[in-house]
């Protein structure tokens, strides 16, 4: 590694945002066991990135209403500077990235994590969160209750938006 | 050149020379919005990628930031050292002249914001919220006024402290006043401030700015009545002597609510309470909610525990019973006497705005409720009401409650022992009732003659032999047999 490029860490915040209740009632309501519902963020240069209803956020790590995460997986590092990250989240954020794409299953903030995690380090996050939203939807149940999951937006709250127009809706 | 045939040749105008040609390779460059393939020899340095790309990119080479697998490239390497080949993708990142400033600013811009506009020109319009809030002691109860006239100054003070970019001045506005409510001491300390007083000495003015807001206008044409109090200039002093002296406001508030339960117990009191209430301090509640996450009271520190609180609970409270433990609070009592708030069992929270079922995520049923999962989605629906009313009103979820309702029993086996699911038929049944109305009522898995197949023999044993309607019954009782007899013995003619 050479010398002069510091390289920053990267870590992926998992949260469990049913709070063990998948677990105990995937079996039950979809047939398969599901541990959790995932959602995930970046963790790199001591602050928190995650994708929501109100699109690209951050925060301090561990500082949305979801507490601290279930676990943390340790992704690599990087040698991506704090400025040339923040340029391209705001670029993000402007395009492909806006909060009102936001999508349960399609377009949420896993999809996101998966993407920033290749840009800094190259590798992708962990297949069982990317995953999840096709086996809740090969499930009967999913299906059933596709038209409500897709209402809903997921945003916890505790953090500034980098939605480049600030208020913009 | 020579050798690469129909590729992009991609040394031709470059002064460099490449040592050796290789193969050409094709690397995908991707920005944040678009990506483009680019082909390029498999030797090539960064420096010569960098040329293709502006090229490519319309940038400057200097704006242009690759990243691959983590690691930033610089000009003095070369593909190969990365590890960089055939259909492998490169980030890039454009460097804007600009830099990340963007961001950063208009996020820190509303806390600047606050800070800024709370020395000055904030005053005056914290003056005005904090005068609607101190209610008098009329008959006629002057609710929080609070968001309407923030808002209707905010715009002003906003003005006055631009500068914030593209800033939304509604946004700020919204911020500055929570971040007030949220904050009692920085509202005492608005208060103190000279300038602040001079303000609300004058009356003219605040009823000015009161009357300014277009929802304090709806408002009034609802409620004649307050429009009546605004003009009336010795309660509106009253009223500004109150706000101005926060220990005053708090005796008020306490007097006003001593009053309120003295009211409650006069014979016909309690009514007159309540629709004193739902005239008044429901659209103000409303109008508040939209702009607050939080109750507005709950800044002011009074004792808010009159009695009129529980009547815009009771209504409310079957929805969390029947998920609620077996032996306490029943759905069909719910609504209960004047005193009871949401949650009769262990502790009570204050109904609040956000708060409106007065859901105390912690007393919420035993078993499997009180796992953390269902206390958080407690807490998210309580404090989310929209996300409520989206799941209620789905259509499944209307059926559900009702035929939860209607087994209040069935409720209570809650499938908090699902390992044990198989071994309680009721409770697989009730499972299979959901699925089925989840999956539409038609998709379950046996038909329900097959489900009730147990229990339709019972029935058959003692003596109801009109299969049709024992089915019937079974289905409308979840296949509970009791309940399907005395349906049966119901509908019997004799």
């Amino acid at each position: 590694m050479d010398p002069n490029n510091t390289s920053y860490a990267v870590k992926l915040y998992v949260y469990d945002i049913s709070k063990g209740m998948a677990r105990q009632l995937s079996p039950l309501m979809l047939g398969k066991q599901l541990d959790g519902i995932w959602h995930t963020a970046i963790v790199v240069h001591g602050e928190e990135f995650f994708y929501g209803g109100e699109g690209i956020t951050n925060c301090p790590p561990g500082g949305t209403s979801l507490g601290q995460p279930n676990s943390i997986i340790d992704l690599g590092t990087t040698e991506v500077t704090e400025e040339i990250f923040m340029e391209y989240l705001s670029s993000l954020g402007e395009s492909t990235y806006r909060g009102n794409q936001y999508h349960l299953f399609e377009w949420n903030c896993n999809t996101f994590s998966n993407e920033v995690a290749q840009f800094l380090t190259g590798s992708k996050i962990p297949g069982h969160i990317t995953d999840l939203p096709a086996e809740v939807l090969s499930t009967p149940f999913g299906q059933a209750l596709r038209p409500l999951l897709d209402s809903i937006n997921i945003a916890p709250q505790g953090g500034n938006t980098f939605n480049g127009h600030y208020g913009q809706r | 050149m020579e050798d690469n045939g129909g590729e992009d040749p991609v040394n031709n105008n470059n002064n460099t020379t490449v040592s050796s040609e290789g193969s050409i390779i094709k690397v995908t460059v991707k920005t944040p919005k678009d990506k483009e393939e680019i082909a390029i020899s498999e030797d090539a340095s960064v420096t010569q990628f960098k040329e293709e790309i502006s090229r490519r990119f319309k940038a400057k080479q200097d704006q242009l930031v690759l990243i691959f697998a983590g690691k930033i490239l610089k000009d003095g390497d070369s593909l190969n050292q990365h590890g960089i080949k055939d259909g492998l993708t490169v980030h890039l990142v454009i460097k804007t002249a600009h830099k990340a400033g963007d961001g950063a600013s208009s996020s820190t811009s509303c806390t600047s914001q606050v800070g800024s506009s709370s020395g000055s020109s904030s005053g005056p319009s914290s003056a005005a919220h904090s005068s609607s809030v101190g209610s008098t002691g009329g008959p006629v109860s002057a609710p929080p006024q609070t968001p309407n006239i923030l808002t209707g100054f905010g715009d002003l003070s906003s003005l006055s402290s631009m500068g914030m970019g593209s800033a939304n001045f509604m946004e700020l506005q919204q911020q500055m006043q929570s971040q007030l409510m949220s904050n009692p001491e920085m509202l005492s300390q608005i208060m103190e401030n000279p300038l602040v007083q001079n303000m609300m000495s004058n009356p003219d003015l605040m009823r000015q700015m009161i009357v300014a807001n277009p929802q304090m206008q709806q408002l009034m044409e609802r409620n004649p009545e307050i429009s009546h109090m605004l003009n009336n200039p010795e309660l509106m002093r009253q009223t500004m002597e109150l706000a101005r002296n926060p220990a005053m406001m708090q005796e008020m508030m306490r007097n006003q609510d001593r009053a309120l339960s003295n009211l409650e117990s006069i014979p016909g009191g309690y009514n007159a309470l309540r629709r004193m209430y739902t005239d008044i301090q429901e659209p103000m509640f409303s109008a508040a909610r939209d702009q607050f996450g939080n109750n507005p009271f709950s800044a002011l520190g009074g004792n808010s525990d009159g009695g009129v609180q529980p009547s815009r609970t009771e209504n409310r409270e079957p929805l969390p019973n029947p998920w609620g433990p077996p032996s306490s609070t029943d759905p069909s009592e719910g609504g209960g006497g004047t005193g009871t708030t949401g949650s009769s069992t262990a502790g009570s929270t204050n109904p609040s705005v956000s708060n409106p079922l007065a859901v105390n995520s912690a007393s919420l049923g035993n078993g499997m409720f009180s796992s953390p999962g269902m206390q958080s989605l407690m807490q998210q629906i309580s404090e989310n009401p929209q996300l409520m009313q989206n799941m209620l009103s789905a259509p499944y979820m209307r059926s559900m409650m009702q035929s939860l309702a209607q087994n209040p029993d069935m409720a209570s086996q809650n499938p908090a022992s699902s390992p044990s699911t198989g071994t309680n038929p009721a409770q697989q049944l009730m499972m299979q009732q959901m699925l089925q109305m989840f999956a539409g009522g038609n998709a379950s898995s046996q038909t329900p003659e097959v489900q009730f197949q147990q229990q339709l023999e019972q029935l058959g044993a003692m003596g109801f032999i009109n299969r049709e309607a024992n089915l019937q019954a079974l289905i409308a009782t979840g296949g509970d047999v009791n309940a399907a007899i005395e349906r049966l013995l119901g509908s019997q003619p004799s």
